[in-house]
């Protein structure tokens, strides 16, 4: 809708390729800046919490990994540990061990699937057929490790469904280590690159004071300067044994966030070699038998790749909860877009939406607004003709 | 400050303020009185520098409750306030957003399905529902227990 001569709304979603679920935003645009955002969520409300209530402990497990295709091991785990804290169950240090393993090759795919994206939509298709053709490997080692290469099944109350046996961690090493250098390849080559730098460095800001006061958990807060990360704030599984740094950075861009998600999956790889190794000489059990949860409270969260998954469940000593809450991480990230948004170039506004990592499950689609309507603005070749003119002033050809 | 001498010293300092005290390891969970909700969030929030990580409603029988849950990263401590509204068919309560802007999602989405009135909340509105194919006459969660 064209309000005057130059403010216009210009609508992304709530059928887009950038949102996690079909999510709506409408930028106030004034000239060719972003002087407003407006979000609405709920477009894919699916009543998950309900649901849970209705099921069993083991049968919310299940429903839990469907919240999200991409975070398929962050949701059950902080709900197994929810489960857990409710009677503080222990799980024995094998399963520790698996589990920490599992959600750390989770965080590479993950993080290798948003560099893709990131690198399509500013005009480096290079980037995007690197980084997925290396996220291929993650999903075969979850494959080995649990049958599937997405939804694995693996958590339970109490321990893991499935051993890594000596075998499966002899196959996996060999892929681990050609991941890993492949991995530091493309860390390399990005944070190198001079036009990528001069594209991604100063856009779509969001101040440390920002991130505390909005909340804002993850890669999205960790490159605003916030320390905070699940894995050592609370190291629950085998977090507390492993050595590994938490990536923090302080300028709060989008060059930054990619940063930090680059070399988050560098210390990912780290973890997941310390486990396997782990997993060679821990002997014991997968399971412990638990048969009953009393009635109480439970808190559980996990360091998703995105940020942190939070479950609350409120139990009454029978076999299911009387209260599930789910909180996922793009829930208290996505509201930042109203700081970072603001004052931005349009052609900066979509790697800016991209840049909290919300999920890409619907990739180009209905990304353009593009066709018959005069005002219509297409963001994807804003975003990459800007690339294209750095590069040119960069390279002078 | 250990975890025990932290939790101690939040429990002295709203010593009559505070009831219902549930302590487990790394987790307090403890009810407060609607008017004094602002000031305890004040204090976990700036004071001791938490991150309000959600808020859950849940509805009990004879009440609707509010549970904020606030992290304490460094010690990986929940501090979790609650406001229990005895009035089920028009439960309001006072808003923590003024104090944590964080809260203005959750707080429209335990508006929208629970009813929950949050006074001074500065945008008051639908959240998930908002764009609701049918006409919603009652919060799609309230009402499941008599």
């Amino acid at each position: 809708m064209k309000l005057n001569e130059n403010v216009n709304h210009v609508p992304v979603g709530p059928f887009h390729p950038l949102l996690e679920e079909a999510e709506y935003f409408n930028l106030t645009v004034e000239g060719e800046t972003v002087v407003d955002i407006d979000m609405d969520i709920g477009w894919m409300h699916r009543g998950h919490e309900f649901i849970s209530e209705q099921k069993t402990f083991t049968q919310s497990i299940f429903l839990v990994e469907r919240i999200c295709g991409i975070c398929s091991t962050s949701h059950p785990l902080a709900c197994v540990h929810a489960f857990e804290d409710v009677d503080n169950t222990d799980i024995p240090e094998r399963a520790a061990y698996i589990r920490s393993l599992v959600g750390e090759l989770e965080r590479i795919h993950s993080h290798l699937l948003w560099l893709g994206l990131a690198g399509h939509f500013i005009g480096y298709d290079t980037l995007w057929m690197w980084s997925w053709k290396y996220r291929e490997p993650v999903l075969q080692m979850m494959e080995i490790i649990s049958g599937n290469r997405n939804h694995y099944g693996m958590m339970r109350i109490g321990g893991v469904a499935r051993d890594v046996d000596p075998d499966r961690v002899k196959t996996l090493r060999p892929i681990l280590d050609m991941l890993d250098k492949k991995l530091k390849m493309i860390v390399a080559a990005a944070k190198d690159d001079p036009v990528l730098k001069s594209r991604l460095k100063g856009v779509g800001v969001l101040t440390k004071q920002d991130a505390i006061e909005m909340c804002a958990t993850g890669p999205t807060s960790r490159a605003s300067g916030v320390p905070g990360d699940v894995r050592t704030d609370e190291p629950n599984d085998a977090y507390g044994w492993l050595d590994f740094k938490v990536i923090v950075t302080e300028n709060g861009d989008v060059w930054d966030k990619l940063v930090v998600r680059l070399l988050e999956m560098l210390e990912s790889t780290k973890i997941c070699r310390q486990c396997l190794d782990k997993l060679n000489t821990v002997k014991g059990p997968i399971l412990n038998d638990v048969k009953e949860i009393s009635a109480g409270e439970g808190i559980g969260r996990y360091e998703a790749p995105r940020g942190e998954v939070f479950h609350y469940v409120r139990t009454d000593g029978t076999n299911r909860a009387i209260r599930h809450k789910v909180r996922a991480p793009s829930y208290v990230n996505i509201p930042t877009y109203s700081a970072s948004c603001k004052g931005i170039p349009i052609a900066d506004a979509l790697i800016t939406l991209a840049s909290v990592d919300p999920c890409y499950c619907c990739t180009e689609r209905a990304l353009r607004v593009k066709g018959e309507h005069p005002d219509a603005i297409d963001f994807l070749k804003l975003s990459r003709a800007k690339t294209e003119r750095i590069r040119r002033e960069i390279h002078g050809h | 400050m250990n975890r025990s001498d932290r939790t101690d010293d939040f429990l002295k300092k709203f010593k009559g303020k505070i009831d219902k005290v549930i302590r487990k390891p790394k987790r307090l969970y403890f009810e407060v009185r609607d008017e004094d909700l602002r000031e305890i969030v004040k204090y976990i929030f700036h004071d001791m520098g938490c991150r309000l990580s959600t808020a859950t409603a849940t509805e009990v029988y004879d009440a609707i409750e509010v549970l904020y849950q606030f992290s304490h990263d460094p010690s990986g401590c929940y501090f979790c306030p609650r406001v229990r509204m005895k009035d089920k068919k028009n439960p309001v309560m006072n808003s923590i957003t003024p104090v944590v802007r964080g809260a203005e999602w959750i707080e429209r989405e335990m508006f929208d399905f629970w009813g929950v009135t949050f006074r001074d909340h500065p945008r008051p509105e639908r959240l998930l529902a908002r764009e609701h194919p049918q006409k919603l006459d009652k919060p799609l969660r309230f009402g499941r227990i008599s």
